[in-house]
């Protein structure tokens, strides 16, 4: 992919504090189209809180933040999901009773057509022909898009939340540990679904403790601590070793 | 979430032979609870003989038409991850409050039918302020469900009781001859129930309304997550209950010409009885409509039987429970019942 000379997102020395301590200070970064950004840092070191103020959870107390091009005031999560940032947080996740269908719908279903539609009933098969054939687009094939949640394996319900966020995603998703909690080769599966979301032109901000994931998958990594930017590098630059240091503040 | 590796059964995928689709049909709960239905009426008709008749039908559709709405708004609630306490209560200060709004109107002449219509409008009202409170307690105040219509429950009846000094308030005998008449074994009200009834199930599986509670039901986070209004969407789903249980308020004050204190006091515990009966899960975001009908369907069905078979109706409550174990316990032997943690 050629790299695109605008970025897709950017951020202009963001601050945020709650309180008196400082979360944030002075991140700047920028993110292009078709890259996987990695985004680690110690417990404490301001990850949450940057996703937060990218996803619109918080405001930032400072700085700017720039999408496509266009300087962004979130005023609530739901504004960033409609200016094409999807954020898939640690808790969320997926409804488990719903079929797969209803969750990569949930919040954008599609109506029937005519006055039942305007009455508010849901074209239900629609969605699950259509759930089915985008999560292909991004590598997932599941058996029948009417099973729930609950009967799939932890790493196809990761997979399946990874592949609604890049299926309604214009510009970013940010992904926030979505390899906690998965085996080895559920992990695989996420991961894969990752790529597929960079092949179609989304930027990727991953979140992960998962070092070996986050040096397998991403092109570049930014490692903050406390509350700032200590490196912005691409991932061939790493080693297991070398990030482990940087995070730690032992070497920089 | 579980990490446990389950691959894919791919025996799903392919187009269900005819003994597997029968071996599903026989895991299905709804058709369990209806072979269950048809085996208590063919048992109450075999020792005696009048409980097919047309009249015992039409009384058992009364009954029915009694219980089913607070049933179907326990369900809403239920299936929102939530309970509703105070449907049975609300039923009994409803009533009463509406009885004083109909004397008042036929006292000053205003004709049978503009008194009972406003009657009906005060049910729906006070049930409608009933939610209200419920709604304010918990996305406000931060109450547990269980907490919060606990406190409605006790407020309903103290104020019923209060309201009407502890007498049926208002003879009318213009309500009862209204609900008396009908076509074949349905009487005028009770069509108008089962026609509400309907309507609530297909909201309930068909539309956004019904999708959201679902949602919500099962994993409120990831709802909030989607952009859906969760605070919202549960604060009107409790109005919802409660205007649906003022509305089953009126079909008492109908069936009993009057509004008395005691009411439906205690029917909240039938209204979950058939809700747990029907296989909706006390979790929230599972359940089908047809269930819980059945669960009603059932319960009246043994109520109205025991009298049939001259069973004191003093083992009314022990029967229910029985029935009521006996569900839960062949939900939990259901596999893949196991909820994500």
């Amino acid at each position: 992919m050629t790299t695109p000379t605008e970025p897709i997102l950017e951020l202009r020395d963001i601050s945020k504090s709650y309180g008196s301590v400082k979360a944030l200070t002075d991140v700047s970064f920028k993110a292009y189209a078709g890259e996987v950004i990695g985004l680690v840092g110690d417990n404490g070191a301001g990850k949450s809180s940057l996703i937060k103020v990218i996803s619109g959870v918080h405001n930032a107390d400072a700085g700017e933040l720039i999408v496509d091009g266009v300087a962004r005031h979130w005023k609530s999560p739901h504004d960033s999901m409609m200016a094409g940032i999807e954020t898939l947080y640690q808790d969320s996740g997926l409804a488990p009773d719903l079929t797969i269908g209803s969750n990569i719908f949930l919040g954008r279903e599609l109506e029937k057509k005519g006055l039942l539609g305007k009455l508010g009933f849901l074209d239900q098969k629609s969605m699950e022909a259509r759930a089915l054939q985008e999560l292909e687009k991004v590598g997932i094939t599941v058996p029948l898009s009417k099973r729930t949640v609950l009967q799939l394996s932890g790493g196809q319900r990761q997979a399946v939340a990874v592949g609604r966020a890049a299926m309604w995603a214009q510009h970013v998703i940010i992904l926030d540990e979505p390899t906690n909690h998965l085996g080895a080769r559920q992990s695989l599966e996420v991961l894969k679904v990752i790529r597929a979301a960079k092949e179609q032109g989304l930027c990727v901000l991953f979140i992960s403790h998962t070092l070996p994931h986050v040096l397998e998958v991403t092109d570049r990594i930014i490692v903050l601590r406390l509350g700032r930017v200590v490196k912005d590098a691409p991932t061939s630059e790493f080693t297991v070793e070398s990030l482990l240091g940087t995070i730690t503040g032992l070497n920089t | 979430m579980s990490t446990v590796e389950t691959p894919v059964d791919s025996s799903l995928e392919a187009p269900p032979s005819a003994l597997k689709r029968l071996v599903g049909l026989a895991a299905n709960q709804q058709f369990i609870l209806f072979l269950v239905l048809v085996a208590l009426m063919c048992f109450f008709d075999f020792h005696n003989t009048r409980f097919f008749g047309t009249g015992e039908f039409t009384n058992l559709l009364v009954d029915f038409s009694e219980a089913v709405l607070i049933a179907v708004a326990e369900m809403y609630v239920i299936v929102s991850g939530g309970i509703d306490l105070s449907v049975g209560s609300t039923i009994a200060v409803s009533g009463v409050v509406s009885a004083y709004a109909i004397q008042y109107l036929e006292t000053h002449h205003f004709g049978e039918f503009p008194s009972l219509l406003v009657g009906t409008f005060a049910c729906a009202g006070v049930g409608a302020a009933v939610g209200t409170i419920n709604a304010l307690l918990i996305t406000k105040a931060r109450l547990v469900p269980f907490v919060a219509t606990l406190v409605t429950l006790s407020m309903g009846e103290g104020l019923a009781l209060v309201f009407s000094k502890g007498a049926t308030v208002g003879y009318d005998p213009a309500a009862g001859g209204w609900s008396s008449t009908g076509f074949w074994i349905f009487r005028w009200l009770t069509i108008m129930v089962l026609v509400l009834t309907l309507v609530l199930g297909i909201v309930l599986h068909f539309t956004r309304y019904g999708r959201y509670t679902f949602a919500i039901g099962s994993n409120p986070f990831a709802a909030r997550a989607a952009g859906i209004n969760v605070n919202r969407h549960v604060a009107s789903v409790y109005v919802l209950s409660g205007v649906l249980a003022g509305l089953a308020g009126m079909v008492w004050y109908f069936n009993t010409s009057g509004g008395a204190p005691q009411n439906g006091i205690g029917n909240e515990l039938y209204a979950i009885a058939a809700v747990v009966i029907g296989g909706v899960s006390l979790f929230g975001g599972t359940g089908r409509f047809t269930g819980i009908i059945i669960g009603v369907a059932i319960l009246t069905v043994v109520q109205d039987g025991l009298v049939f078979i001259n069973v004191s109706t003093n083992w009314n409550e022990v029967v229910v429970a029985g029935i009521i174990a006996l569900a839960a316990i062949v939900q939990s032997l259901r596999p893949g019942m196991k909820r994500l943690t």
